[in-house]
């Protein structure tokens, strides 16, 4: 048992990783606008179901995993404006309800256009391997999800935190009626931010279908992890929804390790927890990366 | 501008209905009404939504074909067939009602397909109770044919125990004698699970492992890293559709599959294709193939030409669901045309016990006693990449197993199954 210890908290890691990125997205979309994205899981699909249309047509897998999403943006943005933006002055519940229906006309659009049956989409050989950490054979590609979220968590830090548009976005979070009075374009920092978020799904997308399988379903079954992360973390904190992934992710791996069939049940042991202790969340309300 | 404040009470009471409706379905509803008084309607239930939406496609393709076929020479007792379509999302609570309706409204004179046990089971119940005949194409738990039959209820496609005695012992000739089980944590993997134990124990063998997992597991990483400590001589994977995709792709990554290897009682096309060439490996249980002539027979030329049609119709090789959608209904109206009825006490006398030739090798029987299709099982190694010209041959059909030497015995089930005709 305490010899697969360290590989477990390592899977853990991982998956968490991964959890934080989809939860980011969705922190990122609902802290400004409290637009609950039922939709991201169709995102995430869409970006992964590109890229396996362009890997097939020999786009190389890198350039593969920063265009699809771009793609996935370019609905996004769409969605945002058409169908997104009317909703913004109602209660939150009518634009959950409108992107949960958006998901089941995507889920069933995935079908028509790639069949129902998942279609195989594969690493690059160079990717492909495990590699040897030591204490355990992890997979490469593994290695490099790790590397990518990194990456795109620091870009996205960097972002907030050092240029003029992503100090705007902070400032509207926290008031977005100041900012539009003191001459800020509030509908272009809505798009700006909505595209964000759908990017970092789009990313993750791409990414699980490479480890994972694709299906039309595949996205939304990542969905509700990201959601427990989102609550764990904190409303309203970017950087809760960091650490929310993570302690998602070694919560499952720990589980899965000692008492296997609570696996899945063990993060929402874990938010009930957190609710009974810290109702907000971890960090939640704190602002962004506050 | 005001946005609605969002409180975290509200976010989590909506996040957890929407992600549950997201992950459990919203009802879809393909209404398809006939009222022509000539035609005989045949209810069809299939999970056209949800994960077993390709399963389903294929099965309804098989359906389609036998109902086309029989039109074609005229119908069955005088009137055309009617397939009458409903999905049951792959909910048991939903089929049932989707059962009702077909029985109650549409008038239909038999009910066929599903695809997974739960759901088949759900609607077999429905089908007891009001005296309708149920054709299960594709649920694969023993209990439809074991605990829970009932005169009315037949089934098509293999039992568990087939599979995991047809493969076991396949399994068992060829590798060594400690298993790991990679099951999923549902019914149909516990029943899996049961048999092959059942195999282990004749001839001696232990199960090393054996890592329940949940339906619906995207992420196998947990499951897989304890796989190496315990050094099997064989993996098993009793996981299915999406799961069964992300397992193996997960274990190729682990690099896995180059140090173990690997099997199971049932693999499919459909998932098989959603797997790259790289992951697919091992010998499998498969309950039909298109492509070999242990499978079809030599010359068999109803199953040339259901193949040569199914490819002409919709593009790609039938798959084994096609085979149960077409071997159940053709089934279904033989034995109306032989019991020049459609009362269903009649037509389940005229379809139990009959031995009859179709698309596959041999004859075979739906046994009178638990009304199980009693069809040979067959097991294939994997050919990764197909043959030349063909993605789609994906398997190399290695060994046959009469049904009679992988089913339980006759007294077996007549301990547990009691059909109970009116």
């Amino acid at each position: 048992m305490i010899e697969h210890l360290g590989p477990q908290l390592f899977n853990g890691l991982v998956l968490g990783a991964f959890y934080a990125i989809v939860a980011l997205g969705l922190s990122l979309i609902m802290n400004l606008t409290g637009t609950i994205n039922m939709a991201h899981g169709s995102f995430m699909t869409l970006a992964g179901y590109l890229a396996y249309s362009m890997v097939l047509r020999h786009v190389p897998f890198g350039w593969a995993l920063v265009i699809a999403p771009l793609f996935a943006v370019l609905v996004g943005v769409i969605v945002e404006r058409t169908l997104v933006r009317p909703l913004y002055k109602r209660e939150p519940f009518y634009s959950l309800l409108m992107t949960f229906g958006l998901s089941l006309i995507a889920e069933e659009v995935f079908r028509l256009v790639w069949g129902p049956n998942g279609v195989p989409f594969s690493p690059p050989a160079s990717l492909a391997g495990a590699a040897s950490l030591g204490f355990m054979q992890f997979p490469t590609f593994r290695i490099f999800i790790v590397g990518v979220l990194v990456i795109a968590i620091a870009a996205l830090a960097l972002f907030l935190t050092r240029t003029r548009f992503g100090l705007r976005l902070r400032a509207a979070v926290q008031d977005s009626e100041m900012i539009a009075a003191l001459g800020t374009n509030t509908q272009l920092l809505y798009a700006v931010n909505f595209s964000l978020g759908i990017f970092l799904a789009g990313i993750a997308g791409v990414l699980a279908a490479g480890m994972l399988g694709l299906s039309p379903t595949s996205g939304n079954a990542l969905l509700m992890p990201a959601f427990v992360t989102v609550i764990i973390g904190g409303m309203g904190s970017l950087f809760g929804s960091i650490v929310g992934g993570l302690l998602v992710g070694i919560a499952i791996s720990m589980t899965t390790l000692f008492i296997p069939a609570a696996s899945e049940v063990a993060m929402y042991v874990l938010m009930a927890i957190v609710l009974l202790v810290r109702p907000r969340g971890l960090f939640g309300e704190e602002g962004i990366f506050g | 501008m005001t946005r609605p404040v969002l409180s975290r009470r509200r976010f989590v009471t909506l996040a957890g209905a929407g992600s549950a409706a997201a992950v459990f379905g919203i009802p879809a509803y393909i209404p398809r009404i006939g009222e022509a008084a000539d035609t005989l309607k045949i209810g069809l239930l299939e999970p056209y939504t949800g994960v077993y939406a390709g399963p389903a496609e294929n099965e309804t393709h098989g359906f389609e074909m036998a109902a086309d076929a029989w039109n074609k020479r005229g119908g069955v007792l005088g009137r055309k067939i009617e397939l009458v379509k409903e999905d049951e999302q792959n909910d048991t609570s939903v089929a049932a009602q989707k059962a009702r309706k077909l029985i109650n409204q549409d008038k239909v004179a038999a009910l066929v397909g599903t695809v997974s046990s739960g759901v088949s089971l759900s609607v077999a119940g429905v089908a007891a109770t009001t005296g309708t005949l149920f054709m299960d194409s594709g649920g694969h738990s023993d209990d439809v044919t074991g605990k829970s039959c009932h005169w009315n209820v037949f089934r098509t496609c293999h039992s568990t125990w087939m599979e995991t005695h047809a493969t076991g012992y396949a399994l068992q000739k060829r590798f060594g004698k400690k298993w790991f089980f990679i099951t999923p944590d549902y019914a149909y993997g516990h029943s899996l699970e049961a048999g092959f134990k059942d195999v282990l124990a004749h001839n001696g063998g232990t199960v090393v492992g054996n890592e329940l997992t949940p339906l619906g597991t995207t992420d196998f990483s947990s499951y897989l890293t304890k796989i190496d400590a315990a050094k099997p001589d064989l993996v098993l994977v009793f996981v299915q559709g999406d799961d069964y995709t992300n397992c193996l792709k997960q274990m190729n990554q682990f690099g896995l599959l180059k140090k173990y290897p690997v099997g199971g009682p049932q693999v499919e096309l459909e998932p098989l294709l959603g797997l790259g060439p790289e992951a697919r490996q091992g010998y499998w249980g498969i309950e039909w193939y298109y492509k070999s002539e242990k499978c079809l027979g030599k010359n068999n030329k109803l199953a040339q030409e259901f193949v040569a049609e199914s490819i002409k119709r919709h593009g790609r090789p039938p798959t084994a669901r096609n085979a149960f959608g077409y071997i159940t209904l053709d089934r279904l109206a033989h034995a109306m045309t032989d019991a020049k009825s459609v009362e269903p006490v009649k037509v389940a006398r005229a379809i139990e016990g009959v031995r009859f030739n179709s698309i596959f090798a041999g004859s075979a029987y739906y046994r009178k006693e638990d009304h199980q299709l009693m069809w040979p099982m067959w097991v294939a190694k994997i050919r990764p990449n197909g043959t030349p010209g063909d993605k789609y041959d994906l398997f190399d059909v290695t060994d046959v197993n009469a049904a009679e030497a992988v089913e339980q015995t006759i007294a077996q089930k007549e301990a547990v199954c009691k059909l109970g005709y009116p």
